[in-house]
C-alpha cells in the first residue's frame, strides 16, 4: 500500500483571462520507505505537485491520500494538523527562524504541537548530531553556513517522525560539495529513520541520489527512471530531461 | 499557548528596534492618558481642598441668595444657633482689600477661574473663639486675635514674604481710610493659611464690619451640626431642607462643596479639551502600533508560512501576534503610568498659574491608573488584531515563494467606506442637531469618522498625489528621486498607514493652534471693540462715581465711563432652561452715554439699530445678554429675564445679544441708573479712560498716578497691557496643548522610521539588483529620501485639510457646549509647522533607514530572503 498517492490530480490556474493547466490528471504513488525525485523543465508542474502532495495548496479536481487518508476532504484546523504530524518539509530557502537557536528551529514543530522542548531534546540532539551538527546546537541561523542552515532543516522535518517529508529544491540555494552532503544525507536519513521522501529538483546529479525520478512535462508525468542497485546515473537524466526540453 | 507565547517573546526580543519603537507608542499614549486624567483631577481636588478648608467641619453652609446686595443679617446667627441640631454657627464676613504700600502697584491678574489666587488681600471677620472650634488654625506662634480688638493673624509664609513679624502692624485699605490691625499670630502653611493662596487674614468679626461699613452685616455662617445628623446624608439633606425652611426667604442653605462645584464648573470646558486631545494622542498612538505589528506580520510572512506548513494553525498565529501585543502592552502600559506621572507633574506645574493648584500632585487615584491600563492593553490589543487576522490568512505557500508578500493593492472598498465616514463626520457635524448629554459623545463619534474616513481614502489619492511630488522629487533628487517618488505607489497599505500617522499628528497641531488662534483673535476683537478706552484706572475698594470728574480734569483725559460688576441672581422660573443651582451671573452696570465715547459693543448677528438698543438700555430695566447666556437659555432680543433686586423680582427687557468674554459670560449689561435704583448699589469698580491722541498713554498714566495714586489708592493699566495680560493667560492655557501636540508629532515621527525601515528591509533584494545595475549608495541614499518626501508631502496634504476641518468642528463643539459665538480663523503659523515637520521631520525621520539601505552589501542583499 503506497503511503502517499495522488489520484487524477488537476490544478488549473487562472493567469487574467487565460487558463493554466499547471498538472494535468496526474497519477502518483509513493511507496513507504522510498526516495522519490521529480524532474521536469520550468512550468512543467512539479512543485505544484508538491505544494497539493503536502496539502500546502488546493487542487483543482482530484484527491491525495496519505495512509489512504484523503487529505483534501479534511477542514483547515484538521490538514493544519496533518502537516505537523505526518508531513515533514525542506525548503530551498531553509526557513528557519532567525530568532531561534538551531535546537529550537529543530523542535519548532514540537513546540507547536504544544508539548515542551526538554521532553523531545535527546531526540533533538540525536537528529542535529545525524545531520553533522552535534556542536552547533545553541547557534543561530546567522551563525550557520547555508549548508548548515539546510542540515537543521532537514532534522527539524524528520523531529516528529513524520510519514513523508517533501524538499523543495534542497540544494537550489547551496554550492556543489555542501549539495553532495546534503543528498547524502538525505539518502542516509531516510535509510536509517525509514522514512519516505518526495524532492522536487532541476539538477541531476541531485535527482540521481533517488530510488525513483519521476519526470513531469505540461502538467504530466511522462517519464519514469527506476535506481538499480547502484544508483540512477546522471547521464541518464540528463538524457531525459535534454529531450524532454527539445 | 506554550509555542505561542514562546514565539512570541523570541519575537519580541529578536527585533529590538522595532519592539521599542511599538512599546514607546503605548508609552506614550498611556502617558497622556493619564497625565491629562491626573491634571484634571489635581486641579479638581485642589480647587475642592481650598474650599474645604474655609469650611472646616462644617457640614452646612448659610449663604445669602445673593451675597453683593442682600448679605445675612447678624441676627440670623442667634436664630440659627437655636435651631435644635446645630452646635456650633460660626458668622464668616469677608472683605477683599489690599495692604495700603502695595496699593499703588497693584496689578489686577487673572486665572482661569476668575481673578487670580492672591491678587488680592482676604480680610475675614471670624468669631476668635468660635471658629477655631470649626476650622483648624495651626499657629506656629502667638495667639488668635481677642473679639472688638484690631488684632489679625496671618500665614507665617506670609508675613515672611511681606517681612512683618508678631507685633508690626498691618495696614490694609479699608472703607475711609487704611486700617491698622496688630499682627498677633503667624499660621502654618495648613489650614486655612492655604485659602487664597496664602493671601489671607483673620481679624475678630466686629473689626471687619466696623473698617468696611458693614456693621450687622455677614457673608456667611458655618454650621456645624450633630454627629447624628453628618453621618446620615439622608437625615443631614432633610434637616438641610427643614433649616432652609425656617430660616425663611434670602438664605441658601448649602453644603460646602456646592461652593468647589462652582468653580470646578468654570474649568470644566477646558478639561473636555485636554480629554478631547488626549484621545487624539491614542488615536496616533494606536496608529503606530497598527502601522508596527502590520509590518511584523508583512516582513515575517515567510515565516509565518513556513509556520503554517509544518502545522501552526490559523487560530495559534492569530495567538502568536496577539500575544506579542499582549506583551507588549503589558509592558508599554506599565511603562506609561511612570511617564504619565511625570507629564502630569510637567502639565500640573504649568497651569499653577491658571489653576488653583499647588503645583504637587496629592495622589493618584486607582480609578485613573486603571482606567489608563485598561486603555492602553486594549488599544493595543485591538490595534494588533486585524494585522493578527492578517497573519492568519497567510497560507503556507508563503513559505515557498520567493518573495515576501507586500501590502499592495486595496480593495476600493477601503475609499469608499473612507468617503462614506467623511460623510458621517459631516452630517454629525453640521447636519444633526445633539442634545446637551450626547453632545460630547457626537464630537467624539465624529472626529473618529474624520480620522478614519480621511486615512481610508488615501489609497485613493496615493496616485493622483504621486502625480504631482514625483515632479519635484525629481528636482531635488534627480532621476533616483523619481524612482524613489514611485515606490509609494507600491505598498499602498503600508503608505495609507504612514500617512495617517503624519496625518492625526499634524491635526492636532494644526486644530489646537487654530482653535487657540481663533479664541485668541475673538478675545482680542473683543477688547479692541468692545472694552476700547486706553486706561483703566481700578482700586481694590469701589471707588466713588464723582472721582470720575477728577479724573476727567487731567490733561490727556477726553473721555471717561465707569463701570461695576456686581453678582445677580436670577429668579426661579425665569429661564427657559432653569439655571443649575450653582450658576452665577453679574450685573455690569455701564454708563451708556459716556460708555460709547470710550468703547463700544460688540452685538451679535441681526439685533437691529444699534442705537435703537443703547436706547432702549438707557431707558431702564433693560439688559444686554451675553450671547453664551443667550444660547443657553434661549434668551432672545425682545425676552425678559427676572432678576432679584433690593426691590425683589424684576422684568429686565433683552435689548440685545453682544459678544462678551467676561466672567466665564455669564454676564447681564445694564444701566447704571437701575444698579442704584434697583440694586441699590454704587461704586466703580473701574473707569476705561480715552485718551486724547495728541497725549501719550503713559504721560497720561503718569500724571493720574502723581496726582491720585496716595489720595485714592488706585491702580492703573493700560488697554495694551491688560489686553496682553487676557492674551498672555490665554496663551499660557493653550501651552498644555501644545505639549499634547508635540507628543503627536513625535509618535507620528516614529511611524515614519516604522514604514521607511520595513519598506527597506521588504526591498533589499532589490535595492542590490539596483546597485548592481550600478546605483551608488548616494543615489540609493536618494532615492529612499524621495520616497520620504513623498510620504512626508501627502501626510502634510492630509494633515492640513483634516487639520483645518477638526479645527471646525472643535470650534463648532466649543459654540455648541458653552456658547460662544467663535468662528473659524486661519493663521499661518500652524501651516507652516506642518509643513515643516511634513518635509523637514519627516526627511530627518528617514535619515538612518537611508543609510541603512545605502550601506547594504549588493550580494548579501540579492540573495537575502
Amino acid at each position: 500500500m503506497p503511503v502517499l498517492a495522488a489520484q487524477s490530480l488537476t490544478k488549473t490556474y487562472r493567469m487574467g483571462e487565460v487558463s493554466v493547466t499547471a498538472l494535468d490528471d496526474v497519477d502518483f504513488a509513493v511507496e513507504r520507505g522510498e526516495f522519490v525525485a521529480i524532474m521536469g523543465p520550468s512550468g512543467s508542474g512539479k512543485s505544484t505537485l508538491l505544494h497539493l502532495l503536502g496539502g500546502l495548496d488546493f487542487p483543482t479536481s482530484g484527491e491525495v491520500f496519505l495512509n489512504d487518508l484523503p487529505i483534501f476532504k479534511l477542514s483547515d484546523d484538521e490538514l493544519t494538523e496533518l502537516r505537523r504530524r505526518k508531513v515533514g518539509f525542506i525548503f530551498q530557502f531553509y526557513n528557519l527562524l532567525p530568532t531561534l537557536n538551531a535546537a529550537e528551529n529543530v523542535g519548532l514543530p514540537v513546540l507547536i504541537d504544544g508539548q515542551p522542548l526538554r521532553r523531545e531534546r535527546a531526540r533533538i540532539d540525536d537528529l542535529l548530531t545525524l545531520v553533522g551538527l552535534g556542536d552547533r546546537v545553541d547557534h543561530k541561523p546567522d551563525q550557520l553556513s547555508g549548508g548548515q542552515q539546510q542540515r537543521v532543516a532537514i532534522a527539524r522535518a524528520f523531529v516528529n517522525q513524520p510519514e513523508i517529508v517533501l524538499a523543495d529544491e534542497p540544494t537550489g540555494n547551496l554550492d556543489s560539495r555542501s549539495s553532495t552532503a546534503i543528498l547524502e544525507l538525505l539518502r542516509s536519513t531516510c535509510r536509517e529513520l525509514g522514512a519516505t521522501i518526495v524532492m522536487v529538483t532541476h539538477d541531476p546529479r541531485a535527482a540521481s541520489f533517488a530510488d525513483r525520478v519521476v519526470f513531469l512535462k505540461d502538467g504530466r508525468i511522462v517519464h519514469t527512471l527506476t535506481n538499480g542497485a547502484g544508483g540512477i546515473p546522471v547521464a541518464e537524466i540528463v538524457d531525459v530531461m535534454t529531450r524532454l526540453e527539445l | 499557548m506554550f509555542a505561542v507565547a514562546f514565539l512570541a517573546r523570541r519575537n519580541l526580543s529578536a527585533h529590538r528596534g522595532r519592539t521599542l519603537l511599538t512599546l514607546l507608542g503605548i508609552v506614550l499614549g498611556v502617558a497622556v492618558v493619564l497625565a491629562t486624567q491626573v491634571t484634571n483631577q489635581t486641579t479638581l481636588d485642589s480647587l475642592y481642598e481650598v474650599f474645604d478648608r474655609a469650611t472646616g467641619q462644617a457640614s452646612l453652609l448659610i449663604v445669602p441668595v445673593n451675597k453683593e446686595r442682600q448679605p445675612l443679617n447678624q441676627e440670623l446667627l442667634a436664630k440659627a444657633a437655636r435651631v435644635k441640631g446645630v452646635e456650633i454657627a460660626a458668622p464668616i464676613l469677608q472683605a477683599r482689600t489690599l495692604p495700603a504700600s502695595e496699593a499703588g502697584s497693584w496689578q489686577i491678574a487673572f486665572s482661569m477661574t476668575g481673578v487670580a489666587a492672591g491678587n488680592f488681600f482676604d480680610l475675614t471677620g471670624i468669631d476668635p473663639e468660635l471658629d477655631p472650634q470649626v476650622r483648624v488654625y495651626p499657629l506656629t506662634s502667638g495667639r488668635m486675635p481677642r473679639p472688638a480688638k484690631y488684632e489679625v493673624i496671618v500665614p507665617a509664609s506670609y508675613a515672611d514674604k511681606k517681612n512683618l513679624r508678631i507685633g508690626d502692624k498691618l495696614e490694609l485699605l479699608a472703607k475711609d481710610q487704611p486700617a491698622r490691625l496688630e499682627i498677633v499670630g503667624l499660621l502654618a502653611d495648613e489650614g486655612v493659611a492655604m485659602i487664597n493662596d496664602g493671601a489671607v487674614g483673620f481679624a475678630p468679626l466686629q473689626v471687619v464690619q466696623d473698617l468696611f461699613d458693614r456693621a450687622g452685616e455677614l457673608d456667611e455662617i458655618s454650621l456645624k451640626v450633630s454627629r447624628q445628623l453628618t453621618e446620615n446624608p439622608a437625615m443631614l439633606e432633610a434637616y438641610k431642607q427643614q433649616l432652609a425652611t425656617r430660616l425663611g426667604e434670602g438664605v441658601r442653605i448649602v453644603y460646602p462643596a456646592a461652593r468647589g462645584q462652582l468653580v470646578g464648573q468654570m474649568l470644566a470646558t477646558y478639561q473636555l479639551g485636554l480629554t478631547f486631545f488626549s484621545i487624539i494622542a491614542i488615536f496616533v498612538g494606536a496608529f503606530l502600533i497598527y502601522n508596527a505589528f502590520s509590518m511584523t506580520v508583512v516582513e515575517r510572512t515567510r515565516e509565518i508560512g513556513m509556520l503554517r506548513a509544518i502545522g501552526l494553525s490559523r487560530r495559534q498565529v492569530m495567538q502568536m501576534v496577539l500575544a506579542e501585543a499582549g506583551l507588549l502592552s503589558l509592558a508599554g502600559s506599565a511603562l506609561g503610568l511612570g511617564a504619565g506621572y511625570w507629564l502630569a507633574q510637567v502639565l500640573v506645574r504649568m497651569l499653577v498659574n491658571l489653576t488653583p493648584n499647588s503645583g504637587n500632585i496629592h495622589d493618584v487615584p486607582p480609578a485613573i491608573i486603571l482606567q489608563s491600563l485598561a486603555i492602553g492593553i486594549g488599544v493595543t490589543l485591538v490595534a494588533a488584531l486585524i494585522p493578527a487576522m492578517q497573519a492568519a490568512r497567510i497560507t503556507p505557500l508563503e513559505a515557498l515563494r520567493a518573495r515576501s508578500r507586500s501590502l499592495g493593492r486595496l480593495s476600493p472598498l477601503y475609499w469608499i467606506a473612507g468617503l462614506v465616514l467623511l460623510f458621517i463626520g459631516w452630517l454629525i457635524t453640521y447636519r444633526i442637531v445633539w442634545p446637551m448629554e450626547v453632545i460630547y459623545f457626537a464630537g467624539y463619534a465624529s472626529l473618529v469618522c474624520y480620522f478614519l474616513g480621511a486615512t481610508l481614502t488615501v489609497s485613493l489619492a496615493v496616485n493622483l498625489l504621486e502625480g504631482f511630488t514625483r515632479p519635484l522629487s525629481r528636482r531635488i533628487y534627480g532621476n533616483e528621486g523619481a524612482i524613489g517618488s514611485a515606490n509609494i505607489r507600491r505598498a499602498l497599505g503600508r503608505t495609507t498607514l504612514t500617512v495617517a500617522s503624519l496625518m492625526v499628528a499634524l491635526t492636532m497641531i494644526i486644530s489646537i493652534q487654530s482653535l487657540a488662534f481663533s479664541f485668541k483673535s475673538d478675545v482680542q476683537d473683543w477688547i479692541d471693540n468692545s472694552l476700547g478706552g486706553d486706561l483703566y484706572v481700578r482700586a481694590a475698594l469701589p471707588m466713588r462715581e464723582s472721582f470720575a470728574k477728577q479724573l476727567l480734569s487731567v490733561p490727556g483725559v477726553s473721555a471717561i465711563t465707569p463701570i461695576r460688576v456686581i453678582d445677580v441672581q436670577v429668579a426661579q422660573g425665569s429661564l427657559a432652561a432653569d439655571p443649575e443651582s450653582n450658576d452665577q451671573f453679574f450685573f455690569q452696570a455701564i454708563d451708556p452715554a459716556s460708555f460709547l465715547q470710550v468703547g463700544n459693543m460688540k452685538f451679535a448677528a441681526n439685533q437691529g439699530d444699534p442705537a435703537q438698543n443703547w436706547k432702549r438700555l438707557t431707558q431702564g430695566q433693560a439688559v444686554f445678554v451675553s450671547s453664551s447666556v443667550a444660547d443657553r437659555y434661549n434668551l432672545r432680543q425682545g425676552d425678559t429675564v427676572t432678576l432679584l433686586t433690593r426691590r425683589g423680582e424684576k422684568p429686565f427687557y433683552i435689548a440685545a445679544e453682544v459678544v462678551d468674554f467676561t466672567g466665564q459670560s455669564q454676564m447681564f449689561y445694564g444701566a447704571y441708573a437701575d444698579l442704584r435704583n434697583l440694586f441699590n448699589a454704587q461704586g466703580v469698580d473701574r473707569f476705561a479712560i480715552a485718551i486724547d491722541p495728541t497725549f501719550s498713554v503713559e504721560g497720561v498714566m503718569q500724571e493720574i498716578k502723581d496726582r491720585f495714586q496716595k489720595s485714592h489708592n488706585i491702580s492703573l493699566q493700560s488697554t495694551v497691557a491688560f489686553r496682553n495680560s487676557i492674551l498672555d493667560l490665554m496663551n499660557q492655557s493653550f501651552r498644555l496643548f501644545d505639549v499634547l501636540g508635540l507628543i503627536g508629532v513625535i509618535i507620528g515621527g516614529l511611524g515614519v522610521i516604522n514604514t521607511l525601515t520595513m519598506n527597506i528591509i521588504e526591498r533589499q533584494r532589490e535595492i542590490g539588483g539596483l546597485r548592481s545595475l550600478g546605483m551608488t549608495r548616494r543615489q540609493v541614499l536618494k532615492m529612499v529620501l524621495a520616497e520620504a518626501l513623498g510620504l512626508g508631502l501627502m501626510g502634510g496634504l492630509y494633515g492640513i485639510l483634516v487639520g483645518t476641518m477638526i479645527a471646525n468642528v472643535a470650534i463648532i463643539g466649543t459654540n455648541m457646549m458653552i456658547g460662544y459665538d467663535l468662528v473659524y480663523r486661519f493663521t499661518s503659523s500652524p501651516y507652516l509647522i506642518s509643513v515643516l515637520i511634513a518635509l523637514g521631520a519627516v526627511q530627518l525621520a528617514a535619515i538612518s533607514p537611508a543609510r541603512r539601505a545605502a550601506r547594504l552589501n549588493i550580494v548579501d542583499a540579492i540573495k537575502h530572503e
